[in-house]
């Protein structure tokens, strides 16, 4: 018993973790109907960020958050500036095969530069446990784990209470309306990119102090946030959160009742078994 | 054959026989067996537009399957290559069967993640050698039935036939009736259901095909190369290069993966030293980007650059001969006799489709509430009412296109009665019905005829059929509907890049050519000029005279007038009247309604 709510409390907060790397791809996925399969690239690029802002400027995670979670948003709009806008239009073979392509390009050019060697760094403020339930977790992804809470809830401010975010959430239901109304809708696009891979530096700058950095760190990541997305289903935040959340907690539970090494096949298993049973996730509705 | 291919198929065979490089012949091995998984994701990604991204799980499940059987039963690969593509086959249908039905990136996402999931099991399955690999019994070398040699020329002759079968395979498909139900589908699937073609039967039958020709290449590749293991023949990678060399050949050509397969092998044989030889990955950097400014400029790859510095007309689709000149008599072999030679004046016909207390909801909206109606056989019914009645509403949920919240749609067929409600979509269009959409949708990259040969009957159509043309007889009503409509000289055309109007008739033709008992058209005639009116009236008539029965939707009430026996007039999702035109126009209720007054 208490082994499994050691595994739920640690699954918990994994899967916090899970929510805000899946945030990002959902907001794409949401406001433009594109997926983005090289959302988890930037994570990874992120951890690098994180790193090296320690590393050559002597910033900890928490110094270095506002300048990754900017690095992401150029990123972002770089990225749609570059590639995305060619292809909003396009036929959704196009749209898979260039954020595809996008994912290998990334990841090869991470291997490139930084060589295939895990990094990781030792943050003192987040050294040790904290108890939850009674049941000691890491400092580290008790910090992640509300870091993660707190992305989501500014999000949640900005769409529902300022106007620019009111604007991308129209921009999100129908694009032709929002355009015909005055909205700007390249310009929502850009920002949609700019927030996602923010969320996705956020998320990389809370990763590190817990999880070691390498090109195909983003591996672990890219099906287990698809899976979140696809089963917290899509049109609103809690979607990923939910969809985040349960994720972990079956990573967790499974990976320590049954069989660590194949947590992941557990992960997958659920995913295609949502696909069969609930394709439109928890609370979405049916994609057919 | 072409005299060009003969020679190129015949320099490959006896190319062994002339050159002894190792060296060269590895990479010729390399070339085949890659290229033959190259030509099978090509069949399914792109001719049926489905993005496999895990397509080396059948690669692998070959591999081990052919190599489990011989080292530990002493199966001969020869069977056991079999096994395996069985064995990829089923794999195959567990990820399409269930993804098939979303949209395209659900299946792309389940194919990662079974790719992902059978590597971790492999990697951790102590009888399949778990991280370490297998190796295959070298004292079985040079046994024929272990197909196993320690020289080169018996692999090359191998793989080459391999490669020879898929590129066959692809060649096949794209000459025959499954490449253009697969490139429908890959345009519009819905359209294409409307049609009759059913997405998943076509989808998976190009997947079972795919998954087992690389499940083939997989063997061979093992028998090749004498050990495998999760890094080689399950390496996430290589999901991608199978991708990449038909992307940038060309997908959905025949010529077009299998040049990719020979450049980027050869090149990395003979390059490698310059880009991966630095154990770097600069190759995949480079394939990321190619796969971007593929994607974004140019998605048909390089046999897209070198069409357009060369236009050619693309092959019709197994044009049997002569069918090319479709002979000038309209041919009488409908499905049903022409209606008004068995109408007699007062005898009514027997009813065709009846809606009975169909409803439907969007949420707290009532799109439609109760509504009744008749059509009779051979009869021309009209629907009208105000934007916003539920008349479109109305198709979808007899079509099969929504899924109505109470009623009941039944069609009755010589006799007996099928109940249309709550099945799919294809399947009610293979009973004989037929429709158009409001807003027009041909298969834009698919030429006028094309379009009209994926409208042939689709009802009993076997499953091997498809491997052959059309039958004479489609191309016949094919190309008589082409002279009716006047889109004779668009003929080979791609409809994307024909105008509103001549789209407008090619959509109306296309629900026409398999004779459907009942039409129902969608506002034949909204947004063309009176010409085109003409001539779409005038075609309706002449289907009609042949026994078709319609029920239209229209706006333009002149040509209701015209052309109608009823008129069912809807408002707010509600039946308010029925009867002859000229009652209805009178109608106190229907003038209020409709025209404000």
């Amino acid at each position: 018993m208490e082994l499994l709510l050691t595994a739920s409390v640690d699954g918990l907060v994994m899967g916090l973790v899970y929510a805000l790397v899946s945030l990002g791809l959902g907001l794409i996925w949401g406001v433009m109907d594109v997926i983005n399969f090289a959302h988890a690239e930037y994570v990874m690029l992120a951890m690098y960020a994180t790193f090296f802002a320690g590393q050559w400027l002597r910033l900890d995670p928490l110094q270095a958050l506002p300048l990754v979670a900017l690095l992401g948003f150029g990123a972002g709009v770089a990225t749609y500036a570059v590639l995305i806008r060619r292809i909003v239009g396009a036929s959704m073979v196009t749209q898979i095969f260039a954020t595809f392509g996008l994912l290998f390009f990334l990841r090869y050019a991470a291997f490139a530069v930084f060589g295939p060697n895990f990094r990781g760094i030792t943050w003192g403020a987040a050294a040790g446990s904290v108890a939850i339930a009674g049941i000691p977790v890491s400092a580290a992804k008790v910090i992640a784990g509300i870091a993660a809470l707190a992305t989501f809830a500014v999000l949640h401010v900005f769409l529902q209470r300022t106007k620019v975010g009111k604007a991308l959430q129209a921009t999100a239901q129908n694009p032709t309306a929002a355009l015909a109304l005055g909205i700007e809708v390249e310009r929502m696009y850009m920002l949609a990119w700019g927030l996602s891979i923010a969320t996705a530096g956020v998320a990389g700058v809370f990763l590190l102090p817990f999880y070691q950095v390498s090109p195909a760190v983003g591996d672990a990541f890219l099906l287990i946030t698809f899976a979140s997305v696809v089963l917290g289903g899509f049109g609103s935040l809690l979607g990923p959160l939910l969809g985040g959340v349960a994720i972990g907690l079956i990573e967790g539970i499974a990976g320590t009742m049954i069989s660590p090494t194949f947590k992941l096949v557990f992960v997958f298993a659920v995913f295609l078994l949502v696909l069969f049973v609930r394709p439109g996730g928890l609370l979405g509705r049916d994609p057919a | 054959m072409t005299p060009r291919a003969a020679a190129v198929w015949g320099a490959l065979v006896l190319l062994p026989a002339v050159v002894h490089n190792a060296y060269f012949l590895n990479g010729m091995i390399l070339v085949f067996i890659y290229g033959t998984a190259a030509q099978a994701w090509n069949l399914l990604g792109g001719y049926g537009g489905q993005l496999s991204f895990g397509h080396v799980v059948f690669f692998g499940t070959g591999a081990y399957t052919s190599t489990l059987l011989l080292s530990m039963a002493g199966v001969s690969p020869w069977i056991g290559m079999w096994a395996g593509a069985a064995l990829a086959t089923l794999l195959s249908f567990v990820v399409g069967y269930p993804t098939f039905r979303l949209r395209r990136h659900y299946f792309a996402l389940a194919t990662l993640a079974l790719a992902e999931m059978v590597r971790i099991l492999v990697l951790n399955w102590p009888l399949a050698g778990a991280a370490v690999g297998l190796y295959l019994p070298l004292r079985l070398m040079n046994r024929p039935w272990a197909m196993l040699w320690n020289t080169k020329p018996p692999y090359y002759l191998l793989s080459l036939a391999l490669f020879a079968v898929a590129c066959g395979l692809v060649l096949v498909t794209d000459r025959t009736r499954l490449g253009l139900y697969l490139r429908t589908i890959d345009q519009d699937e819905d359209a294409a259901a409307a049609l009759g073609i059913s997405g998943r039967r076509y989808k998976l039958l190009a997947m079972g095909l795919s998954a087992a020709l690389t499940a083939l290449a997989g063997t061979l590749f093992a028998q090749y190369v004498l050990y495998i293991d999760p890094s080689t023949v399950l390496d996430p990678s290589r999901s991608v290069l199978f991708a990449i060399m038909a992307l940038l050949g060309g997908r959905g050509t025949v010529v077009g993966p299998a040049a990719g397969a020979a450049f980027l092998t050869l090149l990395s044989q003979y390059a490698g030293g310059a880009l991966g030889g630095l154990g770097r990955g600069y190759d995949y950097v480079l394939y990321g980007l190619a796969i971007m400014v593929v994607a974004v400029y140019e998605p048909r790859g390089l046999v897209g650059v070198l069409e357009r510095l060369r236009p050619r007309p693309r092959p019709l689709p197994g044009a049997p001969a002569g069918a090319a000149a479709p002979s000038s008599v309209p041919s009488p072999d409908g499905a049903l006799p022409p209606a008004s030679a068995t109408r007699a004046p007062g005898d009514p016909q027997p009813p065709l489709l009846e809606v009975a207390g169909l409803s439907k909801r969007f949420g707290g909206l009532e799109a439609l509430r109760d509504v009744t109606l008749t059509v009779r056989r051979g009869e021309i019914v009209g629907v009208l009412g105000p934007n916003g009645a539920g008349k479109s509403t109305l198709f979808d949920c007899v079509t099969g296109f929504l899924a109505p919240s109470r009623g009941a749609v039944v069609l009755r067929r010589n006799g007996d009665r099928r109940i249309l409600t709550g099945r799919a979509p294809f399947w009610i269009a293979q009973q004989g019905l037929a429709r158009t959409f409001q807003l027009i949708r041909v298969f834009p990259g698919l030429t006028a005829l094309e379009n009209l040969l994926a409208g042939q009957e689709h009802d009993g159509e076997p499953l091997l059929s498809v491997f052959r043309a059309s039958p004479p007889a489609v191309f016949e009503q094919a190309g008589t509907l082409l002279r009716l409509t006047g889109l004779e000289a668009v003929r080979d055309t791609p409809a994307g890049q024909l105008s509103y109007g001549q789209q407008k008739l090619l959509g109306l033709a296309m629900a026409l050519v398999r004779r459907p008992r009942l039409a129902l058209l969608d506002e034949p005639v909204a947004g063309v000029n009176l010409t085109v009116i003409e001539r779409l009236k005038d075609h309706i008539r002449a289907q009609h005279a042949q026994g078709v029965t319609f029920l239209i939707i229209e706006h333009n009430i002149e040509v209701l007038m015209e052309l109608a026996d009823r008129l069912y007039f809807l408002a707010e999702g509600r039946v308010i009247t029925d009867g002859p035109p000229r009652a209805i126009q009178r109608n106190e209720e229907v003038l209020s309604l409709y025209y404000g007054r």
